[in-house]
């Protein structure tokens, strides 16, 4: 079956030289989309076989430089593998009717395909490298990949800054990672992960410097609080495929990365599992607040990644807390959690972010505040929008609810095991993504119904455009995978066995502990039964009655107009004003005071402190270089002033010993 | 699982039946508290009936959502109940219910909300607003409560957690009272009652759960209006579940003190209507935090007592 592997990658390969061949825009677009497709349902094929008829396979190469390098197929490798590859090909698909749009628009299309097959590559090649050196160098070229693919618009200044914020935060990630790397290699002398592993006696220091910087490395990746602040910025800056796969798979690469870690490195201290439990818990209080106050769909999508990144940290923490105590349950319970999420959240964000770019296209921008109605315009986008919108806030009986009830499973399990006052944190954690949940609910009403329902803010005529009819099936085929994820959790859990069964302390948990989640889809078959049974019921009453159109109810004001609707910045006005001490809410306005009305306006907008304080940071940074800066004048006589100051120095020194 | 006793799925039918006439206690008690003879106690059931013959007026500004809604949230607050033991086993259970719980209820908001932004009106914009803000505080106060007796019996359904509440642990009395008090804050919240919102005003500035159906009518109304009565006794029931009366006394004696603990709740939530007026907006989340501090109260006390 690896053999469908190498032909899917053959395959992607062959794209990279396709844009040297195909001259019109248009059937390059369709060309190089569709061979990506095409590959990766090899790739699908070779990793859904993998996974179900699992057994662990490696294979080993001697590289000049690197030495022997291991390309492994385990079972988070797989479970990442088929992940990534099930996004990639969504975004595929949905990239042959989106691009359209730009191509009808003049923009050219070939570089921009040519980096995003290389981005789906360096992505699918990463999961698999279980080599330090590989691995770093597949991150670079993912990170190229990545960037060009964010600037495709390159003439717009907001995308050129959103993109360099990424490539920053990705360098900034990178640079840790060397550090977690090299003192690996420096304590086991090799570069590959099953050598790390093998390592029987890192001692504590050595540890703490990899763990330290492997977390915060692959947690700017990520998008962890307070490194989240990359995404709301670059992911509005890509168009609607680049940042779907950004936010479903390439930021997952952070959380493979530290679940890679778990499972290479003993748990020795339970300290980094609070720490990381205590950054999720903010991640994910925190990342729905920011998102409640975003006007901008993209932006508001991009912050509920942080909040999600947030979920599947806890998970992680409580796995890792598991190992750390020696209880098995809380291992299985948290790491099975956190995977399942990863897996739901790339299918719901993956839908989220290619329906947001239909919207963006239909609506002529990305602010909600002029939309509305958008349900009549393009009535596939608004169906699959309000699935993922339900999945996304674990509501049942989709995807996102089966992950968060093993993590809420996870914490009560933990409160009960763990001694002192470990319960008491469990039970607040729990409560934690409980006001999350809250905050979600109030999160995507308001954008699924200020964008969709009721009448359009800026007086759009509200009649149905086409949408493309391969965007539409993408959009409703990731649909009916939140369904089949929610209603059939063991689909998912199956697919994550292997990875469990390779984690150390997972396989000693008792027998049923996921017995839960077979039982829910007896559970919601009888749901949808009751609702489908009352549906019934009550269509044939109103069928008796009657029904009448008349317009909405407005007090017996007859004037009536779309801008008196609730706006998003209304709905959501109180929440964001209670989190105000963490929100940094501005208001500009100006009060009616004059008998006579002038022109007046009233504007809102909430910045992220923690983007503040980072660009202070680095300014700061700057300042402090910028003091040395002189050195590097520009002026050729300056330059060989130095090299004769060098050579002098060391002729000196030479003299001297 | 799904109890294949037929008593339970009685009770069940019983239970949706019966919630119209908590809200007529409530509202009798109430007229009689201020000192009017009041409708009759099943007066609700009489507007349910009227409503259901009645015509359906819905807005040219609704889609589909408006037609989906009041079946998913009656739904929803139904099925909910199917996971309480009322007298027998519940009729659906499996470890960590608790969660489904809290969840389909948010389902039911989810879509509550969206069919009121449906409407394309500003006061039902208002309605949804506030409602989806202080469910953000609502929430954690469940999970306090039913998160809590979970650790402490470690038990994850209701049938499993309520049948393991006793008497004879002095602890458990302090607990369930304790946790008592927070459903009855989380009632007043979530179902509408007086302090949070006033279910009795025609101004819709100052309402909630009423403002949000301004635009429902006929047989969805009937279905909005029983989801209602039938969550304030969900939520009730709940409370005068955690006195474990079925099981300490049980079935007939247990029926007895159940209603009667229903009762008496009714009492409460008409002598609070009575005596107090509603909350300014801006306080209520404050008021929701106080019983979330009600809640960490209950935490602390067996976190202390499970110290070595």
């Amino acid at each position: 079956m690896i053999a469908l592997f190498a032909i899917g990658l053959l395959l992607h390969a062959l794209n990279l030289v396709l844009p040297a061949f195909v001259r019109d825009s248009r059937r390059l677009n369709v060309a190089a989309n569709g061979l990506n497709a095409l590959a990766l349902l090899c790739g699908l094929g070779f990793s859904l076989n993998a996974l179900l008829n699992y057994h662990p396979a490696a294979y080993r190469f001697a590289l000049p430089v690197a030495g022997p390098v291991v390309i492994g197929f385990d079972g988070l490798s797989l479970f990442f593998l088929f992940t990534f590859q099930l996004l990639s090909l969504a975004g595929s698909l949905f990239a042959i009717g989106y691009l359209r749009h730009y191509i009808e628009r003049g923009l050219s299309v070939r570089a921009h395909l040519w980096f995003f097959t290389l981005l789906i590559v360096s992505l699918q090649l990463l999961v698999i490298s279980h080599n330090a050196l590989v691995l770093l160098v597949v991150w670079e070229f993912m990170a190229v990949g990545a960037y060009f693919s964010i600037v495709f618009e390159k003439d717009k200044a907001d995308v050129r800054r959103g993109g360099f914020w990424y490539f920053v935060a990705t360098h900034a990630g990178v640079l840790l990672l060397y550090v977690c790397f090299l003192t690996l290699h420096e304590a086991t002398g090799s570069w590959n992960f099953d050598d790390f592993a093998r390592h029987a006696a890192y001692d504590p220091g050595t540890l703490a410097v990899v763990l330290l910087t492997g977390f915060a490395g692959f947690g700017i990746k990520a998008g962890f609080m307070p490194f989240h602040v990359w995404l709301p910025n670059a992911h509005p800056a890509a168009p609607a495929h680049v940042s779907g796969l950004l936010s479903a798979i390439n930021i997952k690469t952070g959380i493979y990365g530290i679940a890679r870690l778990m499972l290479m490195l003993p748990a020795l201290d339970a300290a980094y599992g609070w720490g990381l439990l205590a950054v999720s818990v903010v991640s994910a209080v925190l990342g729905v607040w920011y998102a409640l106050a975003q006007h901008d769909i993209k932006k508001l999508l991009a912050y509920h990644s942080v909040e999600n990144i947030g979920i599947i940290g806890m998970g992680l923490s409580v796995a890792w807390l598991g190992r750390c105590y020696a209880l098995p349950e809380l291992v299985v319970l948290g790491f099975a959690g956190a995977l399942l999420h990863t897996l739901n959240h790339a299918i719901f964000k993956g839908l989220l972010f290619f329906g947001a770019g239909n919207v963006t296209l239909h609506a002529r921008g990305a602010d909600i505040e002029r939309m509305g109605g958008l349900a009549r315009v393009i009535p596939f986008t608004a169906t699959a929008f309000l699935v993922g919108a339900i999945s996304i806030c674990g509501l049942p009986p989709f995807n996102g609810f089966a992950s968060e009830f093993l993590i809420y499973k996870s914490f009560f399990r933990g409160g009960d095991l763990l001694r002192g006052y470990a319960p008491l944190v469990m039970l607040c954690s729990a409560v934690g993504l409980a006001f999350m949940g809250g905050l979600a609910v109030a999160c995507f009403t308001k954008l699924h119904g200020i964008v969709f329902l009721g009448q359009n803010r800026s007086g759009a005529a509200s009649r149905r455009e086409k949408e493309t009819v391969l965007s539409s099936v993408v959009l409703l085929g990731l649909a009916g995978l939140c369904a089949l994820l929610g209603i059939f959790p063991q689909t998912g859990l199956r697919l994550l066995a292997p990875a469990l069964g390779e984690l150390a302390g997972a396989a000693q948990a008792p027998a049923g502990w996921a017995s839960p989640l077979g039982k829910l889809q007896i559970v919601f078959a009888l749901f949808l039964a009751l609702a489908a049974a009352v549906f019934v019921v009550k269509l044939r009453l109103q069928r008796r009655a009657g029904v009448r159109l008349r317009e909405t109810w407005g007090c017996g004001y007859a004037p009536v107009t779309a801008r008196m609707q609730y706006t998003a910045s209304s709905f959501a006005e109180e929440l964001v004003k209670l989190g105000r001490p963490l929100l940094d809410l501005s208001v500009h306005w100006k009060p009616l005071l004059s008998i006579v009305p002038v022109a007046s306006g009233f504007r809102s907008h909430c910045s992220d402190r923690l983007e503040t304080a980072w660009l202070a940071f680095h300014r700061a940074i700057g300042l402090v270089l910028g003091a040395f800066r002189w050195i590097q004048s520009g002026n050729i006589r300056h330059y060989v002033l130095y090299m004769f100051g060098a050579v002098a120095f060391y002729l000196l020194c030479a003299l001297v010993w | 699982m799904v109890s294949s006793d037929p008593l339970s799925w009685l009770a069940w039918a019983l239970f949706l039946a019966g919630a119209p006439l908590l809200s007529g206690i409530v509202n009798k008690l109430k007229a009689r508290l201020s000192g009017r003879f009041g409708p009759s106690v099943f007066q609700p059931y009489r507007e349910l009936l009227r409503l259901a013959r009645k015509e359906t007026v819905y807005s040219t500004s609704a889609g589909f959502i408006s037609r989906l809604a009041p079946v998913i949230v009656w739904s929803a607050v139904a099925f909910a109940a199917l996971l309480l033991p009322l007298g027998r086993a519940a009729a659906v259970s499996f470890p960590g219910d608790i969660i489904l719980f809290a969840y389909l209820l948010a389902l039911g908001r989810f879509f509550q909300i969206l069919a009121a932004l449906d409407a394309a009106g500003s006061f039902e914009g208002m309605g949804a607003s506030r409602e989806a803000r202080f469910a953000v505080f609502a929430e954690p106060i469940f999970f306090f409560t039913a998160g809590s007796l979970a650790i402490v019996t470690r038990r994850y359904s209701f049938e499993a957690i309520l049948a393991g509440i006793s008497w004879d642990d002095p602890l458990f009395l302090v607990f369930v009272s304790v946790g008592m008090i927070s459903l009855f804050f989380l009632m007043m919240a979530e179902c509408s009652r007086m302090p949070v919102d006033d279910p009795n005003t025609h101004l819709e500035l100052t309402m909630i759960h009423e403002v949000m159906i301004l635009d429902a009518s006929g047989i969805d109304l009937m279905l909005y209006q029983h989801a209602a009565s039938l969550k304030l006794l969900l939520y009730a029931a709940l409370a005068a579940l955690l006195f474990n009366p079925f099981g300490v006394l049980g079935p007939a004696p247990g029926l007895l003190v159940f209603d009667s603990t229903l009762v008496a709740l009714a009492a409460a939530l008409a002598l609070i209507e009575t005596l107090m007026a509603r909350f300014r907006l801006v306080l209520v989340p404050q008021f929701l935090l106080f019983a979330t501090a009600i809640g960490v109260l209950n935490l602390l006390i067996f976190t202390f007592s499970r110290q070595p």
